[in-house]
């Protein structure tokens, strides 16, 4: 691997630009690359900074991205994305109304689809279920579904403790395996059993379930069979549900005791279930998400908007660094049962509003959120000398000494975090002193009533009195307003300016950036007060970001990977876990990367051996159609009577169609020739097959069903070796 | 690909008797002659996220740890006796009989000796084997299987299997990064491009020219790795496999990282070094005592490499395993039921090499005044040194100061645990 880094540097593929750079127009003198003077590491041109700057600041080029900022400009485009407001997003909006729970409050989401902690609470009486209506219905089912797990839980437990081989309660509450530090209270929990797999049944990543695709048999006796067959499969039951309106079908399961409702579905073959919700409209389709297991509809529809958005947005830049500041302040999802709901808020309103804004607010943003407070643990935090740690010391001696609990006390973690990866960077300057002071500092910053999705408080009597020093500046008793001007202190640091700069120039310019761009963005860092957008600008206008060793020297990471194909393909998405199981299964699942640190974005994290195969068989199942809700179409969709015209399509010309707009800075030859050695052999294969239908016939008809059909399975798999091929790994 | 067995090859015919003929005592006593004994392979652990030693392996003799971990503390009743001195947590039983029959072996108060409270700091330093210094890019165990070659040049047979350094999981760990490619899988079964059939699919054909005739270093080298790796496993034929009897794996993701360790050191792939992780251990929240997150924790750790050990059978002869975690605990719980970040620890070392049975290192103390910087445990073994003797006697590697430059590593430093 050390001789792979090495070559991170070296491996320019100048083969892989060249031929772009050549067989495009005639560097239309770019207004930008004109008026600046040379340096003297070569400098991009024409189209390639086009490539350039859409493989930097968007999530990958779509087909026709090229041109459509060759025609605007490309400074203007870049102006453009860093206003996002004035983007159109009538594409994104139509599939985001697709979530219509993502807009609401914590609250409202953790009350209207309740995590179990919420559903627990509701068993014990402590909070009131719903009299009627469709509340009711779901709180009954889960409360149903928690008993029925608990008394199994209990059975096996009485069972395990015959045998010594297996841990006490391994089955339920291990299920959060992952987790920094888990719920202790949390018992088995169907949402967090899904951590490994949270569509089980619903996906087919590793390929097989092409049901789309597959042709229609025409053989009748085949056909009368498979009838008798779904005969015999269907209860007559479930098809009167099916057949009922939308409406109608709502309000019948709504209707159901739990248990009729559990059996419901577990009578549902996957077909069946999907054209259960099918044709709903969202709220619907939600509210029957909500009956089978709400915190999976959470999770599911977190996941699914940020990949939306990624996958869909015009305000690619706006995205890229709402992707990039999720990771800078990385939040593990199952740290506890209400963070999936936190997430919603947290990304929805601190981070993504601020994602180009000023690098204060959004401290300030993340550090009053509920899921930074809980995640890194200052919400347990309590000053020892603060007045509530007096009443607990009070409280615990009027206890029997064997009932006494340790007062609460202080929780560095935040603190330590907060400096190290947050701001100043691990070698920012800071002592294990400075930690404790300055959590100290952030004592009281709270979270009202986690259980029920409260918003951020601040809580004076945990708050430590007196005056703190950190990073040998004091800082006076002053309550709330401590914590403020430590923020404040910390965002304007110039140590905070240069660790920004590199882990920025580390995601848009290369695994190790020129120290001369790092320095100037941290000089516009502080000379803007933090502003993210000035940063940007100024690493758009440096040259050290427009040089040839830059040109596609960054290897995607898996989101990178697998958003990019997705737009190169320019996929209709329907369904997205099949795309959160693959990040996953590359090693970058969304939302849970269980470290503060987040993940890393250079080449030697991400290049190994598991992790190509994994690339590899996602390219061919995207591209064959494989992926259960997410359709491509490698056809033109054009009149059919035109391909007749141009004759029969030869490996040669559909290479040329496809590569363009899948790797639109041209593939290398090698990876060319290795495509087309096996889509000759594939189109040998599927003439062979097809010669007796055709036989007899004058002229091989192009547009007949069969040929369009063959033409589209070695597109997709010729699709499918260019979105594997080395080339679409890099960016 | 036939699977060729290189790995024997190399390593001579020695390793074979050793793992299927010859009885275990007689093995022992002809690979007790040579150090770097032949067929040996190392397997690391790293319980990321700092594992509480202290309530790990509890010094229950020590007046002060009840009194520094008032609600959190291990009842000396509840532990599982060691020596008199040290105890079990309640939820390691099954490391009980490992540890009577002398293949486990536990090191007290180690660690890296850098102060950082940093996980990710303290877990690079670990990982690279070069603590306090932030710019090494390759990690210790890819450096021992270089100074392995460095002894072997003369005269062997210097071919390697692309499974020779193994991590299960998504991606090549720093300790396994370097200069010797590391391959990294999550799952043995799913490893495999475009379907699971007897030979490879014109699919993957095309990607392997595409890969083999890359000009781009990175996924040329990448690519050669993978689909050397992809045909010796499908030779293995992963999907017979089935744990020995009695290996009873807990249903976690550690426990399937074990179990496919286990898979495939059996399978003779020519696996030397292989490391996984294990998280979950930063408890600074409700850590629990005998009962709690970490007491569940220990349950599936110590389950898992139990059923590892019993999956092995006679090749645990040739397996060494260590565990590690970037540092230790506060000695106090913290103010809400947990711990903080520490310094020193324990770790686990368990093989059939092993002189087990015992609590190795210095024992510093918990007194007020013996706490490093007044809250943690203080080190007293250098993690180098544990693996320098383990890297040493196993994998053969000579030069230390290749594998820990800069540690000036002594053999008196050495705890003879193996």
């Amino acid at each position: 691997m050390d001789s792979l880094r090495g070559a991170l540097a070296v491996v320019l593929c100048l083969n892989l630009c060249m031929p772009a750079a050549a067989a495009g127009p005639a560097p239309t003198a770019n207004s930008a690359a004109a008026s600046r003077p040379s340096y003297s590491s070569p400098e991009l041109q024409g189209d390639a900074r086009i490539l350039h700057a859409l493989d930097r600041f968007t999530f990958g080029p779509r087909p026709g991205d090229v041109e459509a900022v060759r025609a605007m400009g490309l400074e203007a485009w870049f102006e453009r994305q860093l206003h996002p407001a004035n983007i159109d997003e009538a594409d994104l909006d139509a599939r985001l109304a697709q979530y219509p729970a993502m807009q609401w409050s914590v609250e409202d989401l953790l009350l209207r689809i309740p995590s179990n902690a919420i559903v627990r609470q509701a068993m014990k009486g402590r909070i009131e279920i719903p009299r009627r209506g469709a509340l009711h219905a779901v709180y009954e089912d889960a409360i149903y579904r928690l008993q029925a797990r608990q008394a199994e839980k209990k059975e096996k437990n009485a069972g395990a403790s015959a045998s010594p081989a297996a841990p006490a309660g391994e089955g339920t509450t291990m299920i959060g395996a992952r987790g920094m530090s888990e719920d202790p209270g949390a018992e088995g929990n169907p949402g967090m059993a899904m951590g490994a797999n949270p569509v089980a049944g619903m996906d087919a990543n590793s390929g097989g379930v092409a049901s789309a695709a597959a042709p229609v048999p025409d053989d009748p006796q085949a056909m009368a069979l498979a009838a008798q067959m779904d005969a015999l499969d269907d209860d007559p039951a479930s098809d009167a549900i099916l057949g009922l309106t939308p409406e109608q079908r709502v309000l019948k399961l709504e209707a159901m005791r739990p248990a009729e409702f559990e059996d419901f579905l577990k009578s549902l073959r996957p077909a069946q279930r999907a054209k259960l919700t099918a044709d709903m409209v969202p709220a619907l389709r939600e509210a029957v998400d909500d009956l089978e297991n709400p915190e999976r509809l959470v999770v599911q529809e977190l996941m699914a908007e940020r990949l939306t958005r990624d996958i869909y947005s015009n305000a690619q830049l706006q995205e890229v660094m709402t992707d990039f500041w999720l990771n800078h302040f990385n939040i593990y999802l199952r740290k506890n049962e209400q963070m999936p709901y936190y997430l919603v808020s947290f990304e929805r309103d601190a981070v993504r509003p601020r994602a180009l804004g000023k690098f204060e607010d959004l401290l300030e943003a993340v550090a009053h959120s509920p899921a930074m407070l809980l995640y890194l643990d200052n919400a347990e935090s309590v000053g020892p000398d603060s007045l509530a740690a007096e009443r607990a010391k009070m409280a615990a001696w009027r206890r029997p000494a064997k009932q006494r609990q340790d007062p609460p006390g202080i929780n560095e973690n935040y603190a330590r975090e907060l400096m190290e990866l947050h701001t100043l960077g691990v070698n920012g300057g800071y002592t294990q002193a400075d930690v404790i002071q300055v959590a100290r500092v952030l004592t009281g910053w709270t979270v009202d009533r986690p259980q029920f999705g409260g918003g951020y408080v601040f809580n004076p009597n945990r708050h430590e009195p007196g005056t703190k020093k950190v990073l040998g500046k004091k800082i006076k008793g002053n309550g709330e307003m401590e914590g403020r001007e430590l923020l404040h202190m910390l965002a304007t640091r110039p140590a905070t300016a240069h660790f920004l700069s590199r882990e920025l120039a580390e995601r848009f310019v290369s695994d190790n950036p020129p120290q001369s761009i790092v320095d100037r963005m941290a000089k516009t860092y502080m000379a803007s007060g933090g502003d993210i957008s000035t940063v940007l600008t100024t690493l758009f206008r440096s040259p050290e970001f427009w040089s040839k060793d830059a040109y596609r020297a960054k290897v995607k990471t898996p989101i990178e990977f697998v958003v990019s194909a997705v737009r190169a393909s320019d996929a209709n998405v329907e369904n997205y876990m099949p795309l959160v199981n693959a990040v996953r299964a590359m090693g970058m699942p969304l939302y849970e990367c269980i470290p503060p640190s987040g993940y890393r974005w250079d080449a030697a994290t991400w290049v190994s051996t598991g992790a190509l195969v994994d690339r590899m068989n996602f390219a061919l199942n995207l591209s064959a159609n494989r992926l259960p809700g997410i359709t491509v179409q490698w056809q033109p969709q054009t009149a059919d009577t035109t391909a007749a015209d141009e004759g029969i399509p030869t490996a040669q010309s559909e290479e040329a169609r496809l590569e363009p707009l899948l790797l639109p800075g041209g593939a290398s030859a090698t990876t060319r020739a290795a495509a087309l050695d096996e889509f000759a052999r594939q189109s040998a294969q599927e003439s062979a097959a097809m010669r007796p239908v055709l036989a007899g016939r004058p002229m091989l008809r192009a547009n007949s069903r069969q040929a369009v059909l063959a033409r589209e399975r070695q597109d997709q798999l010729l699709a499918g070796l260019l979105i594997g091929s080395p080339d679409f790994q890099r960016r | 690909m036939v699977l060729t067995r290189r790995f024997f090859l190399h390593r001579g015919a020695l390793a074979v008797a050793g793992t299927a003929a010859l009885p275990n005592f007689l093995v022992r006593s002809v690979l007790a002659e040579a150090e770097g004994a032949p067929g040996q392979r190392l397997v690391v652990i790293f319980q990321r996220g700092a594992a509480d030693g202290l309530n790990v392996v509890v010094p229950y003799r020590e007046k002060n740890y009840y009194a520094m971990r008032p609600t959190i503390a291990i009842p000396q009743k509840q532990v599982i006796d060691l020596d008199g001195f040290f105890g079990l947590h309640p939820s390691l039983t099954p490391f009980k009989p490992l540890y009577d029959q002398g293949h486990l072996a536990i090191v007290h108060a180690a660690g890296s000796p850098d102060m950082s409270r940093s996980h990710f700091d303290a877990q690079d330093y670990m990982e690279s084997g070069t603590p306090g210094i932030k710019n090494t890019s390759d990690g210790w165990l890819n450096r021992a299987l270089q100074a392995e070659d460095a002894c072997h040049r003369m005269g062997h047979d210097e071919e390697h299997t692309a499974f020779r350094a193994l991590a299960l999981g998504a991606e090549v760990p720093l300790t396994l990064a370097g200069k010797i490619s590391a391959i990294a899988l999550n799952n043995v079964n799913g490893f495999t491009v475009a379907g699971r059939g007897p030979a490879p699919s014109p699919a993957a054909e095309a990607f392997e020219a595409m890969y083999a005739d890359s000009g781009d270093r990175i996924f040329h080298a990448a690519g050669d790795e993978t689909f050397e790796a992809v045909k010796m496993l499908r030779a293995a034929d992963p999907a017979q496999y089935a744990p020995a009897a009695g290996a009873n794996y807990p249903n976690s993701e550690f426990g399937a990282s074990m179990r496919q360790i286990a898979q495939l050191l059996k399978a003779n792939l020519g696996v030397e070094a292989a490391f996984t992780d294990v998280t979950g251990w930063d408890t600074h929240v409700n850590q629990g005592g005998v009962n709690g997150q970490l007491a569940n924790r220990l349950s599936d750790f110590s389950a898992s490499l139990a059923a590892f050990w019993r999956d092995l059978g006679d090749q645990a002869e040739n397996v060494t395993l260590a565990t590690m975690s970037e540092f230790g605990r506060t000695a106090h719980e913290n103010g809400t039921g947990g711990t903080d970040h520490g310094h020193a620890n324990a770790m686990f070392v368990l093989g059939g090499q092993v002189k087990g049975g015992k609590v190795y290192g210095r024992w510093p103390g918990l007194g007020n005044a013996q706490l490093n910087q007044g809250r943690d445990l203080a080190l007293t073994t250098d993690y180098r040194a544990v693996l320098g003797e383990l890297v040493t006697r196993t994998l053969g590697a000579e030069n230390l100061e290749m594998v820990f430059p800069g540690a000036r590593l002594q053999r008196e430093q050495f705890l003879w645990l193996v």
